[in-house]
């Protein structure tokens, strides 16, 4: 019995000596955060990094030459011309690319990110470079226009974007799933193993007028009292970055460069 | 090393030996860790750690649910697959390799890929089903080789002593050879149930809510990145010593092996 009460001991004194390791953890990752705020100095015209989750048409997506092209990387090309620097894209999976910013793989992010209350917590917002909405996209053949109407169905959406947000607390769902890219969202509507997608409203555009243009329809857009504008998110406090996109999106909205490129991608 | 320590299991209760360590082991210290951490997280700091733990709970279930069904299966599977491979049947012969080179040679990734979503439009399964599909079509394969060479490691005249005393070639197998192989081929059997409940991490691909969704699901919303993981990985490592501690009491049972 002695020897049971002496390993137990041992082994209890072992688990606390862990637990204290995972709390400095912890605390170095705090540090962490705080540390490398200030950026190395430019030579020449700064290069930012722009992070995108190329799987995202028309916004951003790879074309069969491997380029990042879309709607929104030409945004943002257009951008450094006129605010005096380089923009570099990186393809990177959308979940896990907040984390990537803070730990500063990247400077920016490109990527159709809507600016909310949460986000603007743990990083900064551009301007909003356009506005969008929710749109409810259903198969052809079925008659409901809301959320309402799809009550004891299965519902999906891209894991962690505002489209899974809206939908994730509405009761009255079979399931709601979230799905890595897009993409593999709108595949699932057209096999018939979810009944509805939610979806940004130029992604739902593309969707259902492209690529399965006979097989799902945009049933209705989701009503919200607030407006959602999409912008580039950069690393709290990093003004150096967030100045020179200001800078590049204000000049090229100026000019009529932007109108010119949504017009060039029929973006409403 | 002195030969008094040797102990076979097979006859009757292990005793401990003076150098013996008792719970000082690995696996209690690995359990009481996970446990006492997890505890510890959920109590001391529950802002962020009782939150992610109850969003995590159905995931638990759902990752359980597929490694139980998976490894069913592919144990049936194995199992005919490493009587197939052994088999005389020329053909019966060839169609077990053929399925396990086949197999083996595709990542479980890709096989889940092209079950829900290429296959998908054929046949429409539910995002459940094709994953307990994949992975008990893909382990079914590995354990069908695990048979296969557990059958063929018992002693040749152990067929021929039963063939001569009778027993057709169906009898032998069932109640001569499969009865010992299987002495053999659990402990490898246990490292495979293992490898197969790490691998249900993959069917979160399919966007089936397991431990894994749940967990990404829940760090893509609050950013939470540190803590999610955290628990993630220590309720990963809970199942899985339990899942190893259930394996080793059979072995324990079972094994023919002395243990040192």
């Amino acid at each position: 019995m002695k020897r049971l009460f002496k390993s137990l001991f041992l082994v209890s004194a072992c688990a606390i000596l862990a637990l204290g390791v995972v709390g400095c953890g912890e605390k170095k990752e705090e540090k962490k955060a705080e540390a490398p705020a200030a950026a190395p100095a430019p030579a020449g015209p700064k290069t930012i990094v722009f992070a995108s989750d190329a799987t995202y048409p028309p916004m951003q997506y790879m074309n069969e030459q491997k380029e990042i092209v879309g709607f929104e990387v030409d945004v943002i090309k257009a951008a450094a011309e006129k605010g005096g620097f380089k923009a570099e894209f990186k393809n990177v999976a959308w979940d896990g690319i907040f984390g990537g910013l803070e730990n500063g793989k990247y400077d920016a992010i490109s990527s159709s990110v809507s600016i909310t209350d949460e986000r603007k917590l743990k990083m900064d917002f551009s301007e909003p470079i356009m506005a969008i909405e929710q749109m409810l996209v259903v198969g052809t053949k079925e008659k409901a226009t809301d959320l309402a109407g799809l009550k004891g169905k299965s519902i999906g959406a891209q894991i962690g974007t505002t489209s899974y947000f809206v939908v994730k607390d509405v009761k009255g769902f079979k399931a709601v799933k979230t799905y890595d890219e897009v993409g593999l969202a709108m595949e699932d509507l057209v096999k018939g193993s979810i009944q509805a997608v939610v979806a940004d409203s130029p992604v739902a555009v593309e969707y259902t007028t492209k690529k399965y243009a006979d097989k799902i329809k945009i049933a209705g857009v989701l009503k919200s009292d607030k407006v959602e504008n999409i912008g580039i998110a950069v690393k709290k406090g990093n003004k150096e970055v967030l100045d020179l996109v200001n800078k590049g999106l204000a000049a090229i909205k100026a000019d009529g460069t932007f109108d010119k490129i949504k017009e060039q991608h029929k973006m409403k | 090393m002195s030969e008094t320590r040797i102990i076979d299991v097979g006859e009757g209760a292990a005793i401990p030996s003076k150098t013996d360590w008792g719970l000082f082991n690995a696996w209690t210290i690995s359990i009481v860790f996970a446990i006492s951490t997890i505890f510890y997280l959920i109590v001391f700091e529950p802002a962020p750690y009782k939150r992610i733990i109850l969003y995590l709970s159905d995931g638990v279930i759902i990752t359980f649910e597929v490694t139980i069904i998976s490894i069913i299966c592919a144990c049936i599977i194995g199992l005919i697959t490493g009587l197939g491979r052994v088999s005389k049947n020329k053909a019966i012969n060839l169609l077990a390799s053929t399925y396990v080179e086949i197999i083996r040679g595709i990542p479980l990734l890709v096989q889940l890929f092209y079950i829900y979503y290429a296959l998908g439009r054929l046949l429409n399964v539910h995002d459940l089903t094709a994953a307990v599909i994949a992975m008990s079509v893909c382990y079914g394969a590995y354990m069908g080789e695990v048979f296969r060479a557990g059958i063929t490691a018992i002693d040749k005249g152990q067929s021929e002593a039963a063939r001569s005393l009778g027993f057709n070639t169906k009898q032998t197998m069932f109640l001569v050879i499969l009865p010992q192989a299987w002495r053999t081929i659990l402990p490898p059997v246990g490292n495979e149930f293992i490898a197969l409940l790490k691998d249900t991490s993959l069917v979160s691909i399919l966007a089936v809510s397991d431990l894994l969704r749940r967990g990404r699901e829940f760090s893509s919303e609050t950013f939470l990145y540190f803590e999610t993981f955290t628990m993630v990985a220590l309720v990963y490592l809970v199942i899985t010593l339990l899942l190893s501690k259930g394996v080793s009491l059979m072995e324990a049972r079972l094994s023919h092996y002395v243990r040192h």
